[in-house]
């Protein structure tokens, strides 16, 4: 369960991005967070994984409350924690494999067992048996899906993405769109940032919709 | 009976830390391969950077080295010198020959020659030349001598040693030129402590090159230290290969120190014992022992690491994912 209460978050800047956002994401859900841009979709979801802190209000996780977190105790609260940031690409100079290992490396887990959950991860993905490739190789929309696979490779019960679909054509995004479904369907609680609202309607799936920092519906 | 899942949770924790500490463990021991091997990638930098640490920590090394060979030589050097005791009674008396006997027993004596009032002037009036106006007086007015060597090794030594005689019965004066020790013994204290700060003024050269070597390293990988932190990777963790990378820095350049040194020795080895032959002092150039190559390796990793702490640790915390 992810829990917003009445969360504000001004900049350094004096920039209001979030004006007083309440929401709550239950276990397992899937909501697509939109509005145009500088609304502070981007922003609302750094504030779940402590890149940001808010202002003002609470941000509980899994029953945490994150808010007053010390810094050394947020790489726990980031394992638990996939993300699909546009900001944060493939690492160019790694194979595909070594990149969609790099969560399981930071859990520690031993060799073997990363192996066997990179192909698995990759083969959710439709990308099996491409371990050794350099993402280079890949086109966009294959890079895209490695980084849905790191995303979701230690099995984090959350799950953000911030334009997962980005660059891509409609109906690979529709296919991108489908792999978070069945995330959720999973029990992962899965929050996306998006500006493809087409995309949005054919999904069934709650929409928080934001303007100018603040929540302005929920849809169903 | 129903289960208790308290139990179970508590179980699950005690597995989680050992297998913490088994991820632990495994980490490190990948890092000091995949370190070595990352490293390994760039051999013309690598040897490079092992160059710079080796010639900056050979330079105090040969130095301190040598000054430790001209201290054993020192310590040989100072039995050398002989002492002149001067006679108040002529060399034909009883309290002469009695003198002589005291000092010949002595164990702290190597030898002892008596020079007869007349001897002494022969040798006066051979070195000086005024063996003419000598003659002009009725009487010697030289003492007779007793030329001691004496077996004691440091200046503090002979200086108990020249007390004593001094306090003897039929001795007018001792005379021993102490000067010169006490002068090589100030120089060496002043290179001692040279070496010292040299040492000291390297050793932070050798971290500065490290530090400096190690935050290009990481300006070059901060998209992945990013991503690492984006994915619950702590501090510690994305600092540990820069420690080991600051380790196999130090060895490897601590290694080169020691060939540096070595060659240096065995170029130098040659003209020093000639030199010192000349001196007619024993004066040689050892290697490094075991003991000292194990030490200079392990100083060189120390520095290494020490690097890593100083100058990685607060850069690495700055970087965040955005
Ligand atoms: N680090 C920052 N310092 C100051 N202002 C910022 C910062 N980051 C974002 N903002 C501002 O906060 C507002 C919300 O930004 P945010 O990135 O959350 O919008 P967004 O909804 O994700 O937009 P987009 O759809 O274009 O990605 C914008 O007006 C932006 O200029
Ligand atoms: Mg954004």
């Amino acid at each position: 369960m992810l829990i917003l209460d009445q969360v504000s978050k001004r900049y350094p800047n004096g920039h209001e991005a979030l004006s007083n956002v309440s929401l709550q994401i239950d276990t397992g859900e899937l909501v697509f967070l939109t509005g145009p841009s500088g609304a502070g979709k981007s922003t609302l979801l750094k504030l779940i994984n402590g890149i940001e802190r808010s202002s003002r209000g609470q941000v509980i996780v899994a029953g945490q409350n994150i808010t007053q977190l010390a810094a050394r105790r947020l790489p726990q609260l980031r394992q638990n924690i996939g993300v699909v940031f546009q900001n944060h690409q493939l690492l160019f100079d790694r194979t595909v494999g070594d990149n969609v290992a790099l969560p399981l490396r930071i859990a520690g887990m031993p060799p073997s067992d990363i192996a066997r959950r990179v192909r698995a991860a990759l083969a959710k993905v439709d990308l099996e048996g491409r371990e050794l490739d350099w993402p280079e190789m890949l086109s966009g929309g294959e890079q895209q899906r490695v980084g849905i696979a790191r995303a979701v490779v230690h099995r984090p019960p959350f799950l953000l993405a911030d334009e997962p679909t980005g660059n891509l054509d409609p109906a690979l995004s529709k296919e991108i769109m489908g792999l978070f479904a069945q995330f959720s369907q999973l029990g992962v609680t899965v929050l996306i940032a998006t500006h493809d609202l087409d995309l949005v309607k054919v999904m069934s799936a709650r929409q928080v919709k934001l303007e100018a920092g603040r929540v302005l519906s929920f849809d169903q | 009976m129903t289960s208790n899942p308290r139990a179970g949770g508590a179980e699950a924790r005690v597995i989680l830390r050992s297998e913490r500490i088994r991820a632990w463990g495994r980490h490190h021991r990948q890092l000091f391969v995949q370190t070595f091997a990352a490293l390994m990638s760039a051999p013309g930098s690598l040897i490079t950077t092992w160059l710079v640490i080796g010639i900056a920590l050979s330079l105090p090394l040969l130095l301190g080295l040598g000054l430790r060979e001209a201290a054993v030589a020192d310590a040989k050097a100072s039995i050398e010198p002989s002492v002149s005791v001067y006679l108040s009674v002529p060399s034909d008396s009883a309290e002469a020959q009695e003198l002589l006997n005291t000092l010949r027993g002595s164990s702290q004596i190597q030898s002892v020659t008596l020079v007869t009032e007349r001897q002494a002037l022969n040798a006066f009036a051979a070195q000086s030349g005024f063996g003419d106006i000598l003659r002009a007086f009725s009487e010697n007015p030289l003492p007779a001598m007793l030329d001691v060597k004496p077996l004691v090794g440091g200046g503090a030594e002979a200086k108990l040693l020249v007390n004593w005689m001094d306090e003897l019965p039929g001795v007018d004066e001792v005379v021993f030129d102490a000067a010169w020790l006490a002068r090589l013994q100030a120089l060496m204290r002043i290179l001692n402590r040279l070496v010292i700060a040299m040492g000291l003024l390297f050793s932070l050269g050798v971290i500065l090159i490290i530090g400096n070597t190690l935050r290009l390293t990481i300006e070059s990988q901060r998209s992945e230290i990013e991503i690492s932190k984006l994915f619950g990777a702590s501090d510690r963790f994305v600092q540990r290969p820069f420690i080991y990378r600051g380790f196999w820095l130090g060895l490897g350049g601590a290694c080169f120190a020691w060939l540096i040194v070595q060659l240096s020795l065995g170029f130098l080895a040659a003209p020093v014992e000639q030199m010192a032959q000349a001196y007619r002092s024993s004066f040689a150039l050892g290697v490094l022992s075991v003991d000292e190559s194990l030490w200079l390796l392990l100083v060189g990793a120390g520095l290494g690491i020490s690097a890593s702490w100083l100058s990685v640790w607060r850069h690495l915390k700055q970087i965040q994912p955005k």
